[in-house]
């Protein structure tokens, strides 16, 4: 995946100082550095607003939309943050900008999609990458948008910021704008609800087997 | 060499170890962020029932979300492209918009300097107009005030009687 190919989330030092220099540059009037930014953090600014939006093409639009305003507030930005920081606090602030405008979000609709328009929503990349199969995948995805859809916008996006992209309490509390024990706290709660539904879903799924086993076992012995 | 005393490790340590765990448990132990924990943290885990539980709850969250890297939409090969495409039509937008502004006013500049011209000399007449009426109405307002103003009293005639005085004295 390229998004991982890269170091890791908010970047070391070495890739922190990178950074500097090329936004400088871009400070400055030069495309070309900026050009190279987007080149280095669009992929985790795609993965970071992929795991709080659902549709591809929102995924698609706020990231684009996320680098056109990064460009321009550029000469803004004074560096005491990390500009990947400061690049994936813009792409949280959008995509939650997005789902407040949008309010009522269906909460997995891709499901209604042809297996067509589905590959399409996992991305143009995964069509030739080996592995599970689109329906599989989408159902994986579904499931877990069940599982986070008990949680609160925030948290599932702090969550999400763990889990899935590995940024440290630290980064998350910088990028959610607030104090990294609440972080800690919320992050705690987020995964006792999200771990809870899912044993109750591993119990449901359990006593159903059994069912279905006493079931077959029925059918057999009156044959 | 002396035992160091035991230090208690605390629940706030076991969740602060817990936090800084990989994303993935490295090589062989993949899938085992137990087995990556620290001596003590497992000790403590085995003693602290809120902290399994904490644990328990990490490892099943952590699991299921891992599956969801999967399934993450990621970039087409033209999305950097597309980007750079977009900066530079809202830039050139952006230069023709203030460009435009600048055009509109040059080409509204003669309009505006005749009608500011009409403007002039429209409002001088007017405070001309205002001006003159007002000396007019003072000057007929003069007389009707002269019949009700006190005359001022006649000087003394201290200099009269002093000049009688100094004659009449021999």
């Amino acid at each position: 995946m390229a998004a991982k190919a890269e170091a890791g989330p908010g970047g070391g030092g070495t890739r922190r100082g990178d950074d500097r220099e090329l936004v400088r540059r871009a400070q400055q009037g030069d495309a070309e550095a900026f050009e190279t930014l987007v080149q280095k953090h669009h992929g985790r600014v795609f993965a970071v607003a992929g795991g709080i939006l659902r549709n591809r093409e929102d995924v698609e639009d706020i990231s684009q939309q996320v680098f056109v305003k990064a460009y321009f507030s550029l000469k803004k930005f004074d560096q005491r943050a990390a500009f990947s920081t400061w690049l994936y606090k813009i792409t949280v602030n959008e995509c939650w900008d997005l789902l407040r405008k949008k309010k009522v979000r269906p909460l997995v609709y891709e499901s209604e999609l042809s297996e067509e328009q589905a590959s399409m929503y996992l991305g143009t990349e995964q069509k030739s990458r080996p592995g599970p199969d689109v329906t599989e995948q989408l159902e994986v995805r579904q499931q877990l948008e069940q599982w986070l859809g008990c949680l609160e916008e925030r948290d599932r996006t702090m969550l999400t910021l763990k889990e899935v992209e590995g940024f440290t309490v630290e980064e998350i509390a910088e990028i959610v704008g607030i104090n990294g024990n609440t972080v800690k706290v919320r992050l705690f709660r987020a995964r006792q609800r999200v771990a809870e539904m899912i044993r109750r879903k591993k119990r449901a799924a359990s006593v159903h087997q059994r069912r279905n086993q006493e079931f077959a076992g029925n059918e057999v012995t009156e044959e | 060499m002396k035992d160091r005393p035991m230090v208690e490790f605390s629940c706030e340590s076991f969740r602060e170890q817990l936090e800084r765990l990989p994303l993935e448990p490295p090589g062989s132990k993949a899938g085992d962020w137990r087995g990556i924990l620290s001596q003590e943290a497992r000790e403590h885990a085995a003693k602290c029932a809120t902290c399994e539980a904490a644990l328990g709850d990490f490892v099943e969250t952590r699991q299921a979300l891992g599956e969801m890297r999967r399934t993450l939409p990621e970039p087409g090969p033209w999305f950097v492209s597309r980007v750079m495409a977009t900066i530079r039509a809202r830039e050139k937008q952006l230069a023709e918009q203030s460009e435009g502004v600048w055009i509109g006013v040059m080409r509204l500049a003669p309009r505006l300097s005749a009608f500011a011209a009409v403007l002039l000399v429209l409002g001088g007449t007017w405070v001309m107009e205002l001006r003159r009426a007002e000396q007019v109405r003072q000057q007929q307002m003069r007389p009707a005030e002269g019949m009700f103003e006190t005359r001022p009293s006649a000087p003394p005639n201290d200099d009269i009687i002093a000049s009688t005085y100094e004659e009449s004295q021999p």
